[in-house]
C-alpha cells in the first residue's frame, strides 16, 4: 500500500507536467499488450498524443483475442516485465488482481475522482473493482444491447400480420418470450414474402453467436440475469436450474437462426445482418453498431435500430487497462492508463468509431449529433443500459476463478446448442467443471464494490 | 593429383587422421553435438514434465507446489473429457491416415504409369505441403462457410443439400478429416512414387515374360518391395495425425461442442487456458508413453529388416 501511495504521488506529479521536450533516448519505454483489431488500430493516434505530452515511448503488442489471456498470464507468472500495461476482459480482472499480477490504482486515482466517477457506475463495478480496490480503467466497452432491422419492425404489413398471429403489437421486445415470437415470425423460406417482396433466399428471425467461442455465454448472461439469477450463487455454486432454463430457451431459438449460428461469433452475426439474412440479434455487443449501421448501405431499404436487450439485462463488458506488477515503470504506466481512459483520449476514440466508457463522452452533444448516427447512434441506448443495470453485479466477475470459468463454460453450453448433449446435461456438466476449477464452491469477493 | 591424395589418405591409418582417437571415441565425438541438442531440448523438458506430473502445479495459484504422488494420474484416468478426446483422436487418425494411404498410393501408381505431365503434377502436389496449416486452415474455413463458402455455393447451384460442414456434430470431424486428406495425401503420393521409381526393373521384366497377371505382379512383387517405404509413411502419418492440433485450432476450435476436440487440443486447453500444468503434463506423459509403445511395436518389423540387411552386407 505504501508503495502504491508513493507511486500515486509520483505519478500525480508527472501527470500535471505539461508537454515535455525530451530526447528519444530519454523516453521511458512502455509496452502495452492488447487485442489486435479496431480496438487498437484506432488507438494509434491517441498513443501519439500521450507520447507528445509525456517522455515515454509506447510499444503496442497486438495479440489475437483468443491468445491474449494465455500470453498475458504467462508473462505475469514469470514476472518478465515484458508488458507494462495489460488488457483484461471483465472476467479476468479478479484473477489478475488476486494473483498479484496487476497493481491497484486506488491511491493513484485518489485525486482523480472526477475521472473515476465519469466511468458508468455499473461498468466501473464490473470491470475495475475487486476487493475494495480499483485496478485500472476501462477504455472500451462492448456492453450488450439489441440491434434490429427497424424497417421490418415498422412495416405496416408485417405489423398487421404479427398482431394477427400473436395478438399483440410488433415492437422492440421487452422480454425473451416476445423476442422468441418475433424470431419465429420473421423466419421465412425463399419464395415467401418479406415487406411484401418475394425472398430470393431463406430469411431468419435472429442471429446467434452459438459458435465455439465465449460469446455464447455472453448471450446467455442476459436471460439468466434477467430471471434474477446469476451464473454463480452467493455461495459460489453454479445456478444449475437457471442455466438449464436459459439454455433450453436458447436452443429453442436456434430454430430461427441461420445454420451458421453454430460456427460464428459476433463478426459472423454482423455479416448475416449486412447480407440481409436476419431481422435482429440476441443480446449483442453494441460496440458493433457502426458495423451494423452499414446494413443500411448493403441491404436496400434497410434501416437499423438499437435498443436495450429484452428484460433490460445484458452482458456488461469492457477492456480494462491495468498496470502489470512486474512493470519497470509503473508510474508512467499508470499515467498511460489514466490518459487512455480519460476524457480527451476517449472523445477522440469515440469520434473514430470506438465505444467509450465515459458518461461525459456518451453525453457529448457534439458526438451524439444526428449526423454522427452511423458511429454514435448507440450511445443513447448505452446510457439507458448503464442506468437500468445500475447497482447490478455478477458473482462471475467477483471470483478469482472467473477467467478460468469463463474459458471453460462455452464447452458444455455449445455442446448443448449443437445437440451433442441436452441442456440439462450441459448445466450439470458446467456445475461439475466449475466445482473442479474452484476445488469446491468458488470464493466470491463480497466487497467487490 | 586427386589420385595421389586419395592413395596417401588411404595409406595412413584412420585413427592417425583423428588425432589418435579410437573408432569408438570418434563415433561418440560425432554424435555428441546431436545428443547434446536432444538432451537440452527434448530430454530435459521431458524430465521436467514427468516431475510436474507428480506435483500440484496451477500456474495462476502459486505455480509448482507440493508433491501429490499419483493423484494427477488418477484424476486424468477418471477424466471423461480426456477419454473422449482420445476417442476423437483415434477416430480421426484411422479415417485420415487410411484415406491418405489409399488415395496417395493410387495417385502414385497413376503418376508412375503416366507418360506426360508428371513434373507439373508433382509440383502441384507439393503445394498443400508447402503451405502452413494455419494458412490452409483459414482457407478451408472459408471454403466450408455455410453462408459464404464456395463449396455450399456450388452444391446449392446444383440443387444439392448445403451441409453445415463445421457446425453439424455428425459431419464436423469428417470435415477436418477431409482437410487433412487434402493436405497430406500428396505426401504419401510423392513418397510412394519415389519408392515405385526406385524399384529394380529386372523382376518385373521377368514376370512379364512369364505372363504374370497385373494383380499377381502387384501382390507378389510391387507391394512387398514397396512395403518398407509405405510402412514408414504410414508410421509418420499416424504419429503426425495423433498430434493433430493446428487444423482443429483454426477450423473448429474443438467444436461444435467437443466433437473435434483432439487430445492435443484438450491438452492445450488444460495447460494454457486453465493453467493446470500438472494435469497437462500428466496427459502428455500418457500420450508419449502410448506413442512410444505403439511406435516400438510398429517399427519392430522394419528395424528387423534393416538389421538383417546390414548383417547380410557384412
Amino acid at each position: 500500500m505504501i508503495r502504491s501511495a508513493l507511486l500515486g504521488g509520483v505519478a500525480a506529479a508527472c501527470l500535471v507536467t505539461p508537454a515535455l521536450a525530451c530526447e528519444d533516448a530519454d523516453r521511458v519505454p512502455l509496452t502495452w499488450s492488447t487485442i489486435a483489431g479496431f480496438y487498437t488500430d484506432a488507438m494509434a493516434d491517441l498513443v501519439a498524443g500521450f507520447e507528445a505530452s509525456h517522455c515515454a515511448k509506447i510499444n503496442i503488442v497486438n495479440i489475437d483475442n483468443s491468445q491474449l489471456y494465455n500470453k498475458q498470464v504467462i508473462e505475469m507468472v514469470g514476472a518478465t516485465g515484458a508488458y507494462d500495461i495489460v488488457t483484461l476482459e471483465t472476467s479476468e480482472k479478479a484473477d489478475f488482481a488476486e494473483n498479484g499480477f496487476i497493481l491497484p490504482m486506488t491511491d493513484y486515482l485518489a485525486d482523480k475522482q472526477e475521472l473515476v466517477n465519469d466511468v458508468a457506475p455499473v461498468l466501473a463495478t464490473m470491470t475495475t473493482r475487486y476487493n475494495g480496490d480499483i485496478w485500472g480503467l476501462p477504455y472500451y466497452t462492448y456492453t450488450a444491447g439489441f440491434i434490429y432491422r427497424a424497417d421490418l419492425f415498422e412495416d405496416a404489413g408485417e405489423k398487421e400480420a404479427f398482431k394477427a398471429k400473436y395478438g399483440y403489437d410488433l415492437a422492440v421486445p421487452t422480454d425473451w418470450q416476445q423476442h422468441r415470437d418475433i424470431a419465429e415470425f420473421f423466419t421465412r423460406k425463399a419464395g415467401e414474402t418479406l415487406k411484401g417482396e418475394t425472398l430470393a433466399k431463406d430469411f431468419y428471425g435472429v442471429g446467434l453467436m452459438a459458435g465455439p467461442f465465449p460469446e455464447i455465454q455472453d448471450e446467455l448472461s442476459g436471460p439468466i440475469w434477467g430471471a434474477g439469477a446469476d451464473w454463480l450463487d452467493d455461495e459460489g455454486n453454479v445456478q444449475t436450474a437457471a442455466v438449464e432454463k436459459a439454455l433450453t430457451d436458447y436452443i429453442e431459438l436456434l430454430k430461427f437462426a441461420p445454420p451458421a449460428a453454430l460456427t460464428v461469433t459476433y463478426d459472423g452475426v454482423m455479416n448475416q445482418m449486412k447480407d440481409g439474412q436476419i431481422a435482429m440479434t440476441h443480446g449483442f455487443f453494441l460496440d458493433q453498431w457502426p458495423n451494423a449501421a452499414t446494413t443500411e448501405e448493403s441491404v436496400p431499404g434497410a434501416r437499423m435500430g438499437v435498443a436495450e436487450a429484452p428484460g433490460k439485462k445484458a452482458y456488461i463488458g469492457g477492456f480494462l487497462l491495468a498496470v502489470a506488477e512486474s512493470s519497470a515503470h509503473p508510474e508512467e504506466a499508470m499515467d498511460f492508463v489514466a490518459y487512455i481512459g480519460g476524457p480527451e483520449a476517449q472523445k477522440k476514440f469515440a469520434a473514430a468509431g470506438g465505444t467509450t466508457t465515459l458518461t461525459s463522452v456518451l453525453n457529448d452533444p457534439e458526438l451524439t449529433a444526428p449526423e454522427n448516427r452511423a458511429k454514435t447512434g448507440h450511445f443513447g441506448t448505452l446510457r439507458q443500459i448503464f442506468q437500468s443495470m445500475d447497482g447490478f453485479q455478477s458473482n462471475l466477475f467477483s471470483t478469482p476463478y472467473g477467467a478460468k470459468i469463463y474459458n471453460t463454460m462455452q464447452i458444455p453450453l455449445q455442446s448443448a446448442a449443437a445437440g451433442q448433449i441436452t441442456a440439462a446435461e450441459a448445466a450439470t456438466r458446467l456445475t461439475d467443471e466449475v466445482a473442479k476449477i474452484c476445488g469446491g464452491p468458488c470464493p466470491i469477493a463480497k466487497d467487490g464494490d | 593429383m586427386a589420385a595421389t591424395y586419395a592413395s596417401a589418405g588411404a595409406a595412413r591409418p584412420a585413427h592417425a587422421a583423428r588425432g589418435g582417437m579410437s573408432d569408438r571415441a570418434f563415433a561418440w565425438a560425432l554424435i555428441a553435438p546431436a545428443m547434446a541438442i536432444i538432451l537440452v531440448f527434448a530430454l530435459v523438458p521431458l524430465g521436467y514434465a514427468v516431475m510436474v506430473s507428480f506435483r500440484m502445479a496451477d500456474l495462476t495459484r502459486g505455480g509448482l507446489r507440493e508433491f501429490v504422488g499419483l493423484d494427477n494420474y488418477r484424476t486424468v484416468l477418471f477424466d471423461q473429457s480426456f477419454w473422449e478426446s482420445i476417442a476423437v483422436t483415434l477416430k480421426f487418425t484411422v479415417a485420415a491416415v487410411g484415406l491418405e494411404m489409399v488415395l496417395g498410393i493410387a495417385i502414385a501408381f497413376l503418376l508412375h504409369g503416366a507418360t506426360h505431365g508428371k513434373t507439373i503434377v508433382r509440383s502441384i502436389l507439393i503445394l498443400p505441403l508447402a503451405t502452413a496449416p494455419a494458412v490452409t486452415g483459414l482457407f478451408w474455413r472459408n471454403l466450408y462457410d455455410p453462408q459464404f463458402g464456395v463449396i455450399n455455393w456450388l452444391l446449392g447451384s446444383l440443387g444439392l443439400p448445403e451441409p453445415n460442414w463445421l457446425g453439424d456434430i455428425s459431419i464436423a470431424l469428417w470435415s477436418v478429416v477431409l482437410f487433412d486428406v487434402w493436405q497430406w495425401t500428396p505426401f504419401v503420393a510423392l513418397i510412394a512414387l519415389a519408392g515405385l521409381s526406385s524399384l529394380p526393373r529386372e523382376p518385373f521384366e521377368a514376370a512379364e515374360l512369364d505372363g504374370a497377371s497385373t494383380w499377381r505382379v502387384l501382390r507378389v512383387l510391387t507391394f512387398p518391395m514397396l512395403a518398407p517405404v509405405l510402412f514408414l509413411v504410414l508410421i509418420l502419418r499416424t504419429i503426425d495425425s495423433l498430434r493433430l492440433y493446428d487444423a482443429v485450432a483454426v477450423l473448429t476450435r474443438g467444436g461444435p461442442g467437443t466433437v473435434t476436440e483432439t487430445m492435443t487440443f484438450y491438452l492445450f486447453r488444460t495447460g494454457l487456458k486453465l493453467f493446470r500444468m500438472d494435469y497437462a503434463s500428466t496427459m502428455a506423459i500418457f500420450f508419449l508413453y502410448a506413442l512410444l509403445v505403439a511406435s516400438v511395436f510398429a517399427l519392430r518389423p522394419l528395424l528387423r529388416q534393416f538389421t538383417e540387411r546390414a548383417q547380410a552386407q557384412n
